[in-house]
């Protein structure tokens, strides 16, 4: 069983930075986009407008395009891993579409609750931080997963700038070995599992914070 | 009741337009401590407007707001300030979803008034008390009838302490049921003094506790008077007609 020993230990050493990527692409998109998304309802209408113009470019554009965009934009100006280039690029795609999502939730909100936070003397600010958001973040969560288990998918596409994710580990293995399929198998059993468990994970988390009625 | 002429609001051509309709044309009106003053007034006249043009939840276009002496109007003023001490119910209750009957009540206490956790949640329990629902603190508004929402949402507005109440169609979203138990409420506070503005058409709540009846049209007061004239006798035809029609409902 050549699979099980070599294999797998070699597409696993790829899965940290799958992760890796994952994860910073979600968290500074998730940053990003709430501060997006908070500057687009409270910020007035000029700034409005212009963040609306970044999320509808980032958005109209495929991911792989952007991806390509962004690194040899960002490389050119400050020097960064192949890793922190894609990775970040990814958080940039994403945080346009985490800001829609975050967006449409503060606005699902009613409008009274934000009256009822300033009648009682709240500041905009607080009456956003203790009163809006925590009910946005309850609606946030199911279209979140699904940016979630986008961005888990494309962790994929920094491949092309040579980072060493699954993708990238089981293409080697299919050079070096010619059995392409197994290993690509392999990679799409394991993105089924992560996307699986990330769902599980947050329908959870979303049972566990649901107002009682 | 005590009455004193102490000015708690007073308000003075206040222009208010959405778009190019002029809700409120120029209203003047003053209200003294321990006033309970009641607005009437067809839909879409401008009664809510007013209201909250007072707390400046709506920003007039024109005209003076003082609340207490501090013109709230002036850009100077602090606002949010000024708000804590201005109690506002509205109609739809808007008790924040995501917070228990106790949390509601204490969210302004602990954030705003900067008490401390265990103080305020003594404060609170003892408003919740006094609206007749300790017993439902943990309960969140969605475990709560829309009456108890609404003794909640006053409840939240009496612990700030404020020194004057506005009431924004409060029993509109009731079921008759249900109206009773906030009339109550109400009715107790006015009685302890409270000064109070409400846009109510509860003409029985206005009869026996207001001091004044304000009936406003078009933006415009039209006529305004003690209970017992505007209820009996009102100079205008105009009035009469409307509070007749009121009182027939009720």
């Amino acid at each position: 069983m050549e699979v099980l020993t070599v294999l797998v230990p070699y597409i696993l050493r790829g899965l940290s930075v799958t992760l890796e990527v994952t994860g910073v692409a979600l968290g500074f998109g998730l940053i990003f986009g709430a501060i997006l998304a908070i500057l687009r309802v409270y910020g007035g209408n000029l700034l409005s407008r212009i963040l609306t113009l970044y999320t509808n470019i980032l958005r109209a554009l495929p991911h792989i395009l952007l991806l390509l965009i962004i690194y040899f934009l960002i490389a050119r100006i400050i020097n960064l891993s192949a890793f922190w280039a894609g990775s970040l690029s990814l958080a940039i795609i994403s945080s346009a579409y985490q800001a829609e999502i975050i967006r449409g939730a503060i606005l699902s909100v009613p409008q009274g609750q934000m009256m009822a936070a300033r009648s009682i003397g709240l500041t905009r600010i607080q009456a956003i931080w203790h009163v809006i958001i925590p009910q946005a973040f309850r609606h946030a969560i199911p279209p979140w997963s699904n940016e979630a288990a986008i961005v888990i998918k494309d962790s994929s596409l920094v491949y092309v700038l040579g980072v060493p994710e699954i993708l990238r580990q089981a293409q080697y293995y299919s050079a070096r070995t010619y059995q392409p399929f197994v290993a690509y198998i392999t990679v799409a059993v394991i993105y089924f599992l992560l996307t699986f468990m990330t769902n599980r994970g947050l329908d959870a988390l979303e049972r566990r914070i649901r107002i009682p009625i | 009741m005590p009455r004193s002429s102490k000015e708690i609001v007073k308000i003075q051509d206040v222009h208010k337009a959405y778009g190019k309709e002029d809700v409120l044309k120029g209203i003047s009106m003053e209200v003294t401590e321990g006033e309970v003053v009641i607005l009437v007034g067809p839909s879409g006249t401008g009664k809510s407007t007013l209201l909250r043009c007072i707390n400046q939840l709506t920003v007039p276009d024109s005209g003076h707001v003082w609340v207490n002496g501090i013109e709230l109007t002036d850009p100077s003023t602090d606002i949010d300030k000024a708000r804590q001490h201005i109690g506002m119910v509205f109609q739809d209750f808007n008790l924040f979803n995501h917070l228990s009957a106790l949390d509601n009540v204490m969210l302004g206490l602990t954030q705003v008034l900067k008490m401390d956790v265990e103080k305020a949640r003594e404060k609170a329990m003892h408003e919740l008390d006094r609206v007749g629902l300790c017993n439902k603190f943990m309960n969140y508004p969605g475990q709560l009838s829309g009456g108890q929402k609404q003794r909640v949402a006053i409840a939240r507005s009496l612990a700030m302490e404020p020194i004057v109440m506005l009431f924004d169609e409060p029993t509109s979203a009731l079921d008759p049921e249900l109206i009773g138990e906030v009339l109550v409420v109400m009715k107790d506070l006015a009685l302890g003094g409270m000064t109070m503005i409400c846009v109510t058409h509860e003409i029985g709540f206005a009869r026996d506790v207001s001091t004044r009846i304000v009936f406003m049209e078009h933006g415009d007061i039209v006529e305004e008077g003690s209970p017992k004239k505007m209820l009996n006798h009102p100079d205008l035809q105009r009035t009469k007609q409307f509070l007749g029609k009121i009182r027939e409902l009720h």
